[in-house]
């Protein structure tokens, strides 16, 4: 987990999709929303997830691995950037190799897009767009600390399984408290039946 | 911006030339792809790229030696270019030999190569190829969906390099060479590799273009290379993370080449030669030290770009029908064409990146799901 990161708490998001436009405004993709807000159960509950990229720090960001353009580049911070424009061929490896689900990929520009933590305003110390605005603080920009000055007791955790393997990030999630010692499931479905899923 | 469905391309329809294009090779839908071959260590990596260097700049120095006639039309004022050449070589042949043995590069290059020397392919579609060379290579399309303003400035940029390149490199290594008859001219011959191509009055419309397309190529150039630079300095997407050595040194680069050539020419014309010898040094310096950062900085992407080719040629030919396109396991959403996510699953387990199953996914399932997961396993309450 990175020193000053976003915490994700879906318990706190009530999806207004205010990240969505907020993230909208940020100067290193104006006018493109790269935060995805997802509605696991719709329609029989109000639960909602804002994903942002997790910036995987082992295995360090599969999306760059996978580049075979090495588009992707990796900040000394632990901030993994969107595509470089230069060499990003748009082959999607990035979009669906990714465990989170999150590098957008805009087939005609032939080029990948993805949060990049808001770089231009993290750099100098400003919190992303969507943290900034999140009304619930789903959605909470700084240090573990900083963190828990606010929500005293809060569990954070920050190592997601797919199977038999576990993603470490540089952005972490709420938790509950006996839930801490466990890496969160990723929900890559493991249990099939001929073939399907059957969770 | 596009997020699901992933397939690259669309369908071709029947108006589409290269319509209908099958594909013989590559494994079936739901064949479990090749294993990777054994991962290569670096310092074997290293030797391979150092070996196919050396080999690579030996095949240029012959190639000098023999096209400039045994060096008899070799100019040696143009050795530092031609040096730099063949540094340039190595470069390019070092990186380009580690690009390709990463897993991702490796995969595709391979089966970029397979759909390239297909003779099925050929033979069902043979315009798709030339008709991909020219869209993604020549008119870079896919930069005007990118914005307008920078494919009109990278397209200066690129004819304008690419007319540099077309009469320098040449004129470097001795293979052309203009001489006249009577010593001074008007009447000049074009000779290449010692045979003459054509003759022309330098005096003629067509003799003034044959002696200033290195300045109407700087031309191009610096209009291109100034919209950029003007656009590193106003735009705050791409003022976010640009680094000098990366973003702005190939652009000062250019802008400094292309305005010292034009030098070149205002000094023999208007200024009798005056100040010529320190420009031509100036000039020299540039150029070779762009010619050494090629391999390792920005223009790569030169080298690089054909792999978009590669890739697009290796999906447009796996689409042979609906079923060779992956759907979504869970929405059943179509996610990519089925060769092209069993080769990432490849280069995911090259990786050892063992979650390959779940490109299977599209990345709004990845999404619900994990979100599922944490309803149902983490925070029950969040429901």
């Amino acid at each position: 987990m990175m020193g000053r990161t976003i915490f994700i708490d879906p318990g706190r998001c009530i999806g207004c999709q205010a990240c969505v436009s907020a993230c909208r405004e940020c100067d290193s993709h104006r006018g493109k929303s790269m935060i995805h807000l997802d509605y696991p159960d719709e329609g029989h509950s109000v639960a909602s997830l804002p994903t942002v990229c997790m910036h995987c720090e082992d295995p360090v960001a599969p999306c760059a691995e996978v580049c075979p353009a090495d588009a992707i580049l990796v900040t000394a911070d632990g901030v993994v950037q969107q595509a470089d424009t230069t060499r990003c061929i748009g082959c999607a490896n990035c979009v669906n190799a990714c465990p989170f689900g999150v590098p957008k990929i805009d087939l005609q520009a032939k080029l990948q897009m993805k949060c990049n933590l808001c770089y231009d305003r993290t750099a100098y110390g400003l919190a992303p767009m969507c943290a900034t605005v999140c009304p619930t603080g789903a959605l909470f920009y700084g240090t573990l600390d900083e963190l828990r000055a606010e929500r005293p007791g809060v569990q954070v955790a920050d190592s997601f399984t797919f199977g038999s393997t576990t993603v470490a990030t540089g952005v972490a999630m709420v938790v509950p408290a006996d839930k801490v010692q466990w890496p969160v499931p990723g929900g890559l479905p493991v249990v099939e039946i001929n073939g399907r899923d059957v969770r | 911006m596009t997020e699901p469905p992933q397939t690259v391309e669309p369908t071709p329809g029947p108006g589409d030339p290269a319509a209908g294009a099958l594909a013989t090779d590559g494994p079936a839908p739901g064949e479990p792809p090749a294993a990777g071959p054994t991962p290569q260590t670096p310092a074997a990596v290293r030797r391979r790229a150092s070996l196919a260097g050396a080999v690579v700049s030996a095949l240029l120095v012959i190639a000098i030696v023999f096209g400039s006639r045994l060096l008899r039309d070799f100019d040696s004022a143009l050795l530092p270019y031609a040096v730099a050449t063949v540094f340039l070589a190595f470069g390019v042949a070092y990186r380009y030999t580690v690009w390709v043995s990463a897993p991702g590069a490796r995969r595709l290059f391979k089966q970029g190569r397979r759909s390239f020397f297909s003779a099925a392919n050929f033979r069902k579609a043979p315009t798709a190829l030339p008709k991909m060379i020219a869209t993604y290579l020549g008119f870079q399309k896919f930069l005007g969906a990118r914005s307008h303003a920078r494919w009109a400035a990278h397209q200066l940029v690129f004819w304008g390099c690419l007319l540099a390149a077309a009469i320098t490199f040449p004129l470097t290594w001795g293979w052309f060479t203009f001489t006249s008859s009577t010593g001074s001219g008007p009447g000049y011959e074009m000779r290449i590799w010692g045979f003459k191509v054509l003759g022309f009055d330098s005096l003629s419309f067509f003799g003034w273009i044959m002696f200033h397309g290195l300045d109407i190529a700087a031309v191009l150039v610096i209009a291109g290379a100034s919209y950029f630079l003007w656009r590193r300095m106003k735009d705050r997407g791409a003022i976010t993370g640009q680094r000098f050595a990366y973003d702005l040194v190939p652009l000062i680069c250019l802008v400094v080449i292309s305005v010292t050539g034009l030098l070149l020419t205002f000094s023999s014309i208007f200024l009798h030669g005056g100040g010529y010898e320190f420009l031509a040094v100036l000039h020299m310096v540039s150029v070779v030290f762009t010619l050494i950062y090629i391999p390792f900085g920005k223009f790569f992407h030169i080298v690089q770009r054909p792999a978009a080719v590669g890739m697009q040629l290796f999906k447009y030919t796996s689409r042979r029908k609906d079923e060779a396109v992956l759907a979504c396991r869970r929405c059943h959403e179509p996610i990519d064409t089925a060769p092209y996510v069993e080769n990432l699953q490849g280069t995911m387990r090259d990786l050892d990146l063992r979650f390959d199953t779940w490109a299977e996914y599209c990345p709004r399932c990845k999404r619900v799901l994990r979100g599922t997961a944490y309803l149902d396993h983490v925070k029950k309450g969040f429901k």
